[in-house]
């Protein structure tokens, strides 16, 4: 595989953005792109800017500078549940669940959506359900009665109920246990099997090589370095640049 | 032990019974009254100062139908609607614009719509009450009162509004949507829920609730432009003492504050038995900011 990005329109791009939060000014010209069912990494140290490029996707945070495009079309500005339902499906780092709402619940916030038939539903359920037979088993549950790892599938399969195009996952694997871990690394590829891009940030290096086609590493808000995950390893001398301590 | 005894002879048994008769009607008025309250300041942080405002409404176009049709049924319906729709528009026009500002903006906003509503109410139809004809007149004996059905049907009117609500929150897609919103505004967006949307029902779904409360109780004591202010003020008592934006809570503490008031009127002038509700809610501000009937927070 060549480290160039695909040829064909990208399914998301991002030009030359740059955010503030107040005065502070966080990313300084974020430019990444993500092909139709890509998965792609995006690497770097605390606090670099990977969670507020993200946001910044969603449109949870407004850009004062560049623009981030969906299929070619300029998307800044547009509210983030209209986003939601274009396409874009944002798996949050702290996971964000509804405590109080039941799992079942939590699930249906993204499938009442106009347009879904109750087969549709029913196979979307029964899809997530497949992949993560705890929350099958949790359905009545308070979602902020979950376990952490619980708790992460919920936010996952949440997302998926919207059938994004892409993913924008936050740090799936925080504060898991490695069987967790590799579970989520089995439903990234399973994802991927489904023609899901997926924009990954993720502090765990050997999951995010072996997950992604691509990888994009950060430095003080702007991307650094990018190549294929195939041509480094987790000792390779950049990784140990950007990401050593 | 004589003194004891003697109190529990002479103790008002028949009267105990009428006020608790009263203070569960009273208390399911202000239910209502203050769920929309709750309701608006849960999902919105919004402090509505204008709710007295459309419950005062509510009764004033109630007032208009039953002129007009003679139905109090369509007064209660058309009045309801009629103030939702109110609601919504005035939530677009004045609450939307402000979303994400200090709170502080929509207190004075919200301020400033009850002072309209309010001496356009006067200018309109005069310092004059107007009157709602219950829609039954029949009474029943309780001890030596003839206690009107009326009155009964409005606790068992409000309870049914109040019960139709929650099964709307909890099954409802419009219902989830608001709980969903109420927990995580920006997680609710990232799942697609089109929360300015939700803001604005909410508002009109508080409005309405207001709107029929007012209609309901206005055969009660007559219809002015000054009827919601002692709602307005129970109705903040309660959503405090209760838990700011919790609903179950902001129910128990209408009923617990109305029946403590009724209790008191048995030996204090109604007028003093208010004074009942502010030490519970000083108590409540004292020792238990984050409202009587909530779980203890972790
Ligand atoms: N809401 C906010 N207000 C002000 N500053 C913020 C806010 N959110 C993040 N920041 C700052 O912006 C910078 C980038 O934050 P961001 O969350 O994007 O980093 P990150 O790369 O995701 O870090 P981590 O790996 O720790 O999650 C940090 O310095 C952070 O303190
Ligand atoms: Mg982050």
């Amino acid at each position: 595989m060549s480290d160039a990005p695909p040829s064909t329109q990208p399914l998301v791009l991002i030009e030359d953005v740059h955010t503030y939060y107040g005065k502070s000014h966080i990313l300084h010209g974020v430019s990444l792109q993500i092909g139709a069912g890509e998965v792609v990494g995006l690497l770097g140290r605390n606090g670099v800017g990977k969670s507020t490029t993200l946001k910044t996707i969603m449109g949870l945070v407004q850009p004062s500078q560049g623009r981030v495009l969906l299929n070619g079309d300029p998307i800044t500005g547009i509210p983030a549940h209209k986003l939601a339902l274009r396409g874009i499906g944002y798996v949050p780092e702290d996971r964000r669940i509804f405590r109080l709402l039941t799992v079942m619940e939590n699930l249906r916030t993204g499938l009442d959506r106009r347009g879904v038939t109750e087969g549709t539903k029913r196979a979307l359920l029964d899809k997530v359900f497949k992949y993560f037979p705890v929350l099958a088993e949790r359905r009545n549950q308070a979602g902020g009665t979950l376990s952490g790892g619980e708790q992460q599938m919920l936010a996952i399969a949440r997302c998926m109920m919207l059938e994004p195009k892409i993913i924008l996952l936050d740090e799936p694997t925080e504060g898991l246990m490695p069987r967790m871990v590799s579970q989520i690394g089995a439903i990234i590829d399973a994802l991927h099997q489904e023609n899901v891009a997926i924009l990954l940030v993720e502090q765990n290096v050997p999951l995010t090589l072996s997950a992604s086609q691509r990888v994009y590493i950060m430095e003080k808000g702007a991307v650094r370095h990018q190549c294929a995950a195939s041509a480094i390893d987790v000792n390779d001398p950049v990784i140990k640049q950007y990401l050593g301590v | 032990m004589d003194a004891v005894a003697q109190f529990f002879q002479t103790f008002p048994y028949d009267q105990l019974l009428i006020q608790t008769v009263n203070g569960i009607v009273t208390g399911m008025i202000l239910a209502l009254v203050a769920s929309g309250l709750t309701l608006i300041f849960g999902i919105m942080d919004v402090v509505n100062f204008a709710h007295g405002e459309l419950f005062m409404l509510g009764a004033y176009v109630g007032v208009i139908v039953m002129v007009g049709t003679g139905s109090f049924w369509l007064a209660l319906f058309i009045a309801t609607l009629t103030v939702a729709l109110i609601g919504a528009a005035l939530q677009v026009v004045t609450l939307r614009p402000l979303i994400g500002r200090d709170p502080l903006n929509t207190i004075l906003v919200t301020f400033g719509i009850s002072l309209i509503l309010q001496n356009y109410a006067l200018w309109q139809f005069g310092p004059t009450s107007r009157k709602i004809n219950e829609p039954i007149t029949s009474h029943f004996i309780l001890f030596y009162l003839e206690y009107p059905w009326y009155r009964i049907l409005i606790a068992a009117l409000s309870a049914v509004i109040i019960g139709g609500f929650w099964l709307f929150l909890k099954y409802s897609k419009f219902g989830v949507w608001i709980r969903a919103t109420t927990q995580d505004r920006v997680m609710a967006q990232a799942m697609g829920i089109p929360v300015p949307l939700v803001y604005t029902g909410v508002f009109a779904i508080g409005a309405g609730m207001a709107a029929a409360s007012g209609v309901l109780f206005a055969p009660l004591v007559g219809v002015n432009h000054t009827m919601g202010l002692d709602w307005v003020l129970k109705a903040f008592i309660v959503v405090v003492v209760g838990g700011m934006g919790n609903l179950g809570g902001s129910i128990a503490a209408a009923i617990f504050v109305s029946l403590l008031e009724s209790y008191a009127s048995i030996w204090v002038n109604p007028s003093q038995a208010v004074i009942v509700s502010f030490v519970v809610l000083i108590l409540t501000l004292l020792f238990r900011p984050t409202g009587l009937f909530v779980p203890t927070p972790k």
